[in-house]
């Protein structure tokens, strides 16, 4: 993924000077250090959650950086003659702008995009039947429809460690997406109102005898839904503490490295990415864990490098809720303080 | 007019197609659940090993692996001229894979598709590092897998690794180390090694290792679905057991087909 292309010297250079005591960055940071993180949540109004996301943006410059863009859209899918799975399911995908990458050929800029999304994939929506990440109310009428989530990131700039950005930015996207009311499953109209709703299209035909709280008929015999209000959000998406984040480890043999830039991606040949996941009340769980680079390692680097790993990855992961949380109270809570202020 | 999938070239089925229902299933009593140990072998046993290597005689290199009901059929071509004008100063990995349409349970289109492109990479990372590409500035190595048959997509990827490794072994190319991989399942409390689909469709998390034995060292880790840290370790520490006796099998087949020839 680097856009450098280091002569040898230059790479010994990087080399020798992360090796040295004390060792040396070329910007002055410490090994662990990472640049600054910028983060805004909501950025994309038509989307059900979006963040925007930038690492190591220069504040005098007003550019740079690696910045990427994630946004949750969500669909209806039909479970019996569609796509859909009982449940909901997840599709992640990633979109490398060519403006970032203008060195690579457009086939060499779609097999990384797929590259970056297989990692997203599998990490987010894995497969397998246990659905520790599954969200929960992605479900519209059970074995009928259910939400499509497509989480879409698009990296626009690359100035190194894109995988830490893409599942930072997919994180935040996640937190703040929220999933619209819909009325077969969770909202019954009370008995005065039906009737002016009733001639909508695909309107459910209720029982008059049936109890106003026993929902199993209706959710058995309703083969549409409506949005009860169409201005509503929705509520937030289930599972939102239990997104996991990504730490890549730039190893060198006797040195690790966090948040490297293009310069040091291409100096470091072995790299490992891991995706962390800590749930409240849980011990922190390994999501994912990659090793990508034509260099070798021993196990016990690797076990040495995944404890190490888990700290970082708490660090970073307390960082990003706070702020996450930090976002929700300035759109929320003082958005609406100002206007009730104005008003 | 047809929808898409109609395919021009090839004599196209039904666009639609459902199972029949049976009346009962057999199986049900034979299924896993949770809490019994494993069907047909020992949680740290793996699938028995065929491989050997010279099949394919129009390729510079090739080895035939089977476990069980995974086969896959890997050729290596190379070193050759480079294509690229561009001067490289070290060698190029190049890992093809294709399932083939009748290997998996249901039909897979017979152009490369995304998946192929996922196991290649994951094949080319556990190579890469054992390859001694320096040797082999402007050259490619064109490594071609084809699964013939699959079950389990991570024991398709470690028995890839392992045969084109014994591949690029039989071709002749120079090599730090021959790469074994292994491939391990974490299953409610318990590690299997060597999953095959069915017994990875109920495990909570998957784990693959390669690496070359000879040096004690790991090439490539590929661990997806939830596990804790711990167990990713004990899963690979397995790993790193049983790939010592994949590493002999390979090493009996190359030194058998060096005899007869």
């Amino acid at each position: 993924m680097a856009a450098v292309s280091l002569s040898k010297s230059e790479r010994a250079y990087i080399q020798s000077s992360l090796k040295a005591h004390p060792p040396l960055r070329a910007d002055g940071r410490g090994l662990l250090d990472f640049r600054t993180v910028l983060l805004e949540t909501g950025v994309a109004p038509l989307a059900n959650g979006s963040a925007r996301l930038n690492i190591g943006k220069m504040a005098r410059e007003g550019g740079g950086g690696t910045e990427v863009v994630a946004a949750v859209k969500l669909e209806v899918e039909d479970v019996e003659t569609g796509d859909g799975v009982d449940g909901g399911r997840v599709v992640c995908s990633v979109t490398c702008s060519p403006a970032a990458y203008s060195h690579l050929s457009s086939n060499a800029l779609d097999e990384l995009q797929h590259d970056l999304s297989v990692i997203l994939q599998q990490t987010i929506a894995h497969p397998t039947l246990h659905p520790t990440l599954h969200p929960k109310n992605l479900t519209i009428i059970p074995r009928k429809k259910a939400w499509l989530l497509n989480l879409d990131a698009v990296v626009l700039a690359d100035a190194g460690n894109v995988v830490d950005a893409l599942f930072m930015a997919a994180r935040a996207a996640l937190w703040d997406a929220k999933v619209p009311r819909t009325r077969a499953v969770q909202y019954r109209a009370p008995e005065t109102l039906k009737s002016p709703r009733n001639d909508a299209p695909g309107a459910m035909d209720v029982d008059e005898g049936t109890s106003g709280f026993d929902t199993r008929d209706m959710a058995r015999t309703a083969a549409d839904f409506e949005l009860p209000d169409y201005w509503d959000e929705g509520e937030v998406l289930d599972g939102r503490d239990k997104w996991p984040i990504c730490v890549t480890l730039n190893l060198l043999p006797s040195v690790h490295l966090l948040d490297a830039t293009l310069a040091e991606e291409a100096s470091i040949p072995l790299r490992l990415h891991l995706m962390f996941s800590f749930a409240p009340s849980a011990p922190p769980i390994l999501q994912s864990m990659r090793l990508l680079g034509p260099a070798e390692l021993e196990l016990k680097d690797l076990k040495d490098s995944i404890a190490v790993g888990e700290r970082y990855a708490k660090e970073l992961f307390t960082a990003l809720e706070s702020k996450l949380r930090e976002e929700d109270n300035r759109r929320n809570i003082k958005a609406r303080d100002r206007f009730a202020l104005m008003r | 007019m047809a929808q898409s999938n109609f395919d021009r070239r090839r004599i196209n089925g039904p666009e639609e197609s459902f199972l029949p229902i049976f009346d009962s299933d057999e199986e049900e009593e034979t299924r896993w659940k949770p809490g019994n140990p494993r069907i047909g072998r020992g949680a740290r046993d793996i699938r028995p090993i065929f491989l050997k290597a010279g099949l394919i005689n129009q390729a510079n290199g090739s080895a035939y692996i089977e476990t069980e009901k995974t086969k896959i059929a890997c050729a290596v071509y190379g070193p050759r001229q480079s294509k690229s004008t561009t001067y490289n100063e070290k060698g190029r990995l190049n890992v093809e894979v294709k399932f083939a349409p009748f290997s998996c349970t249901r039909r897979r289109v017979p152009i490369r598709d995304a998946e192929d492109r996922s196991v290649a990479v994951q094949i080319q990372q556990a190579l890469v590092p054992a390859v001694r590409l320096e040797l082999l500035p402007k050259s490619t190595i064109d490594i071609f897998i084809t699964i013939i048959e699959n079950d389990g997509m991570e024991g398709c990827i470690a028995s890839g690794s392992v045969a084109a490794s014994a591949a690029l072994a039989d071709a002749g190319i120079e090599m730090l180390g021959l790469v074994a991989s292994c491939s391990a399942a974490v299953v409610g409390k318990e590690i299997w090694l060597d999953p095959t689909e069915e017994e990875g469709k109920v495990s909570s998390g998957t784990l693959i290792l390669a690496g070359m034995p000879a040096l004690e060292t790991i090439t490539s880790v590929w661990q997806s679905g939830s596990m804790t840290p711990t167990d990713a370790i004990k899963c690979m520490e397995a790993c790193q057991e049983r790939y010592m006796d994949i590493h002999a099998v390979a090493a009996q087949a190359l030194l058998q087909n060096a005899q007869n020839t």
